[in-house]
């Protein structure tokens, strides 16, 4: 198959949903032994020695919201690993740190939790920063230090708390590679080990010569998928010299050059060699697109790449040129590239565009906002997110309606930014004849065009002659729909949303945001 | 047993099983993946029962890619040849002649009654699997309503479902009340427990009527979209009284006919003698179904005669009902072979609901861009639609396509800068070609591939001979 740039592909969220089951269990456990132990925090701090003092547990609650019920919302608490890095530093994955609403932390394993905050957070890295303002926390704990990947002279070890004690377990090497990030679909340089140990993916570092050289964020059976050392210093400098503005990456889409005879229609000389450009859609941020259809890249910052659109990292040998978007490179950071144009070779300067959730026409995740909708007489609208979509579960992409998966196929346009769906009717005289009719994309409404929310709201105080007309995409569903407007309309709404226990009738953020 | 307990209603249902015949169908299907080829030989059992004329009527299924039809008399060792004589693959019907007519000496046929109540008692005959003679069900008629027709997949007809057992090998056979056949086993639904579904007369005294002139056109549609219309709001602005009367044309199918007549916005309150209440249906016989029946009496090319209201007022109109195959890709496909055309290997056959099958239970997933070109740009993008839409649907290796790195599963855009609306396009994209490479590209992201056209060009032959392909081909 071919392979392209700016591939919105699975995110693995659901890779440790599995692993999600493990972790209750092990809270019950904890807070036992929390009780049974009674050794002093001052004790307890003289006993740590070596990893001990350098890695933390950290237990995270958060909302957790139903986007089948938007206006609901529950609380979900677990545990992940911290490494201390610094002065009053600890590293961990961003993963699960969104709508946080408390953060804890405990060393040794056992014993005392501590308050703690979120200092730095970046989703596109899926990299955090936590920090404890209690002064007795940081006693006994020794930053680690940083190692590359790929110099494991006696193998690799991961480590964590596990009831109670810091388990150890060897893992093998088994490839460096590129693969989506976790919280974004921007491609970026993995290290995947195997390992017998189970339920890691939440920041555990991995250990090669007393060094840290990467923290895991997925597992998937065997393979503990990791982010490498390199990456995380990397992003922690750049942030340091306030460089770092999120992750860029290439909004091209490429395939590879296996065929001569794709070469050889456009006239390139010598050697096979880079990767055909295929199709160029227009720059999220307004940017001028300096590369256009048929142009090969033959080279990028420096990187000669093959016909599989690979080039050889000085640190993890072959990858994918996607990478080359990460490589010490950030959103907005200028890539030199050289490529082949109608007979001739040229250098071209790309600017990196910023990864945004938003800029999709189906936004691919919404982190620290809570849902949004609009109930209208028993209506309820909503924005179409991927993160409405994962409500189908760990196999959203089966599961979930067809049509409304495939909208994350289209990309945006002026007349289209974003999509406001009719996801449910909750029953009322109001809305009677219409009790069945779900999943519906809006396109209309009282004649005016409808993207995002407010607009809807808007659009519902022009109703004509005391009617809404809300009109909904060409498809296989409903197309036309009439309300009355005015005060049935209040009447119903107000009746609904006490008979459904809804506090508010509507929660939306920022329009084009 | 059945017979005791039947009571007067099956005293003689022994003068009917003597109707009924076993059928044994040799079947050999089209690899829709590779045209050219064919499925294993396949037996498959089926029911029939004698009518009028000296034809035996079944299901299509049962003789649907039929190689050979081999039909047996009640407990008559002996068997016949059968061949199909009209098949309607939308209503699973067919009628059989046999050449041999002792086949049909001292068989009765049976009659046709009308559409059996709900609740009342029916007897289902069939050679289901299991065993070699004829079987009998009792039942009681559940339920009757419209319900997709599983044979060709994508149309919905009247049917009735029953508690009798209807397994694999009873379909075709008749379901008889008071000596008259009143349906045709057919289907059952998968994970419902005694629960099996037959055709009722309106159905089979459609397609007997549709063939009278020697051939089956179908059954026509009405060409819209037709909902309920309960909100009283719509109701107020379409200022109809509120009398739960009438459904609305929510959108239309794009047939000629029928965008001439009706209109999205009309409000249909009659369909032939039917009256159409607020949600959508018709009162048939005592049940209340979907008014798509009303639009199912008519034959091809008939006018149905309705009344609309439409700009406040009512009106009558005369709707021609004609056959819509605009969507035959999206529904199994049983006449004809597969459409291809091999070109250096390379296997190009139009998109359809038979390929997509090959690529197995998640196709809907795993190849979202073909199932949405199938199913949904028709309706959403008229304009972008094509007529036929082509795939690569394999690679048959060979040198000239050895760095050729798609497998296929690509729906084709261009060939050689031809816009692919259909499969001869391909061949003309192909054979008028100038350049030295021939140039495929895909929809997917404009994705291409290239061939050597001269090479090709001397490679074809070979690859036919390779891989047994009797023509490059089937148009």
């Amino acid at each position: 198959m071919n392979q392209f740039s700016f591939k919105l592909r699975t995110w693995p969220f659901d890779l440790r949903r599995v692993i999600g089951v493990f972790r209750p269990a092990l809270i019950v456990l904890l807070a036992a032994m929390a009780l049974t132990f009674s050794m002093s925090a001052s004790a307890q701090e003289e006993r740590l020695t070596g990893w001990e003092r350098s890695i933390v547990t950290i237990e995270v609650s958060r909302k957790q919201y139903d986007y089948y019920q938007p206006w609901s919302k529950r609380t979900r608490r677990f545990q992940k690993i911290g490494t201390v890095i610094g002065d009053r530093q600890i590293l961990t994955t961003a993963d699960e740190l969104f709508d946080r609403t408390l953060i804890r932390l405990q060393k040794g394993g056992r014993g005392r939790w501590w308050l703690g905050e979120v200092s730095w957070l970046d989703y596109h890295a899926n990299l955090a920063l936590v920090t404890v303002s209690d002064e007795n926390f940081w006693r006994d704990l020794k930053p680690v230090s940083f190692g590359s990947a790929a110099k494991a002279d006696g193998g690799y070890q991961i480590v964590r708390w596990r009831e109670g004690k810091l388990e150890n377990r060897r893992a093998e090497f088994t490839q460096f590679t590129v693969r989506d990030s976790q919280l974004c679909p921007i491609d970026m340089v993995t290290l995947e080990v195997s390992s017998e140990i189970q339920g890691v993916g939440w920041g555990e570092p991995i250990i090669a010569n007393s060094k840290v050289v990467g923290i895991l964020w997925a597992q998937e059976t065997r393979t503990c998928i990791a982010m490498p050392a390199s990456f995380i210093q990397a992003v922690m400098d750049a942030r340091k010299k306030g460089e770092y503005h999120g992750l860029g990456y290439f909004h091209f889409f490429w395939q590879q050059s296996e065929n001569p005879a794709s070469l050889a229609r456009l006239k390139l000389p010598g050697e096979a060699r880079g990767v055909v450009v295929i199709d160029v859609p227009d720059r999220p941020d307004g940017g001028t697109q300096v590369l256009k259809p048929l142009d090969v890249i033959l080279r990028i910052d420096g990187f000669d790449l093959d016909i599989q659109g690979d080039y050889d990292d000085p640190e993890f040998g072959p990858l994918l040129l996607e990478n080359l978007a990460t490589r010490k490179k950030w959103a907005g950071d200028d890539v030199k590239m050289q490529i082949w144009r109608d007979g001739k070779q040229l250098d071209v300067t790309y600017r990196l565009p910023k990864f945004e959730y938003t800029n999709s026409l189906v936004p691919a995740a919404v982190f620290d906002k809570e849902p949004e909708y609009l109930i209208v007489g028993g209506l309820v609208f909503q924005p179409l997110t991927e993160s409405y979509l994962a409500s189908w579960g760990n196999e959203w992409k089966r599961r979930a309606p067809f049509r409304l998966n495939f909208y994350r196929n289209e990309t945006t346009a002026k007349e289209h930014p974003a999509l406001v769906m009719l996801s449910q009717v909750l029953p009322d005289s109001y809305n009677i004849g219409y009790q069945e009719q779900r999943y519906l994309v809006v396109d209309k409404v009282n004649g005016q065009a409808v993207h995002y929310l407010p607009e809807l709201q808007q659009a519902l105080q022009k109703a004509t002659n005391g009617f809404h007309v809300i009109e909904f995409a060409k498809g296989d569903g409903l197309r036309r729909m009439v309300l009355a407007a005015g005060d049935t309309e209040h009447e119903a709404t107000t009746r609904v949303l006490k008979r459904y226990g809804v506090t508010d009738g509507f929660r939306f953020a920022d329009a084009k945001n | 047993m059945a017979l005791i307990c039947g009571g007067a209603a099956f005293g003689r249902a022994t003068e009917a099983e003597r109707s009924v015949i076993q059928i044994t169908t040799y079947m050999q299907q089209p690899v829709w993946d590779a045209p050219w080829r064919f499925e294993s030989v396949q037996r498959a059992g089926g029911t029939g029962f004698v009518i009028k004329g000296k034809r035996i009527m079944t299901n299509a299924h049962v003789v649907s890619w039929a190689r050979q039809i081999i039909v047996h008399r009640y407990q008559d060792p002996r068997p016949y040849v059968a061949e199909v004589e009209f098949v309607g693959h939308d209503c699973d019907l067919a009628v059989l002649t046999v050449e041999d007519q002792r086949f049909f000496e001292n068989l009765e046929s049976l009659d046709f009654g009308d559409l059996p109540k709900v609740r009342s008692a029916v007897l289902t005959y069939g050679y289901p699997a299991g065993g070699e003679e004829i079987s009998y069900t009792r039942g009681v008629v559940s339920r009757i309503q419209l319900e997709p027709y599983a044979h060709i997949g994508n149309r919905q007809f009247l049917s009735v479902q029953t508690d009798a057992a209807i397994n694999p090998g009873n379909s075709g056979g008749p379901v008889i009340q008071d000596d008259r056949v009143v349906g045709v086993a057919f289907q059952g639904q998968p994970g419902l427990e005694n629960t099996g579904f037959f055709i009722p007369p309106p159905v089979i005294d459609h397609f007997l009527k549709d063939v009278v002139d020697n051939r089956y056109d179908g059954f026509p549609q009405a060409g819209a979209r037709v909902v309920p219309l309960q909100n009283p709001a719509y109701r107020a602005l379409l200022k109809l009284p509120d009398d739960n009367v009438g459904a609305r044309v929510d959108s239309l199918l794009p047939i000629p006919s029928s965008e001439k007549v009706l209109k999205p916005e009309d409000v249909l309150l009659r369909i032939g003698q039917y009256p159409v209440a607020s949600d959508a249906t018709i009162l048939y016989q005592g049940n209340r179904l979907s008014a798509a029946l009303a639009f199912q009496f008519a034959q091809q090319g008939e006018t149905v005669p309705i009344e609309v209201w439409r700009d406040g007022c009512k009106q009558e109109l005369a709707l021609p009902v004609n056959i819509y195959d605009g969507d035959r890709a999206g529904g199994f496909q049983y006449t004809g072979l597969p459409r291809y055309f091999v070109y250096g290997g390379l296997v190009f056959t139009p998109l359809s609901l038979d390929y997509l099958r090959t690529i197995g239970r998640n196709a809907e997933q795993s190849n979202s861009d073909l199932y949405y070109e199938l199913y949904y740009r028709r309706a959403e993008n008229s304009s972008k639609a094509r007529p036929e839409p082509i795939v690569l649907a394999s690679v048959l290796a060979d040198a000239v396509n050895a760095n050729v790195s798609t497998r296929g599963r690509m729906l084709v855009d261009k060939i050689n800068g031809v816009r692919i609306e259909r499969l001869e396009d391909v061949v003309r994209a192909f054979e008028t070609a100038t350049n030295n490479f021939d140039v495929i590209e895909f929809v997917s992201h404009h994705s291409f591939e290239c061939l050597d056209h001269t090479e090709v060009t001397k490679a074809n032959a070979g690859i036919l001979k390779t891989y047994g392909l009797p023509g490059d081909r089937r148009l």
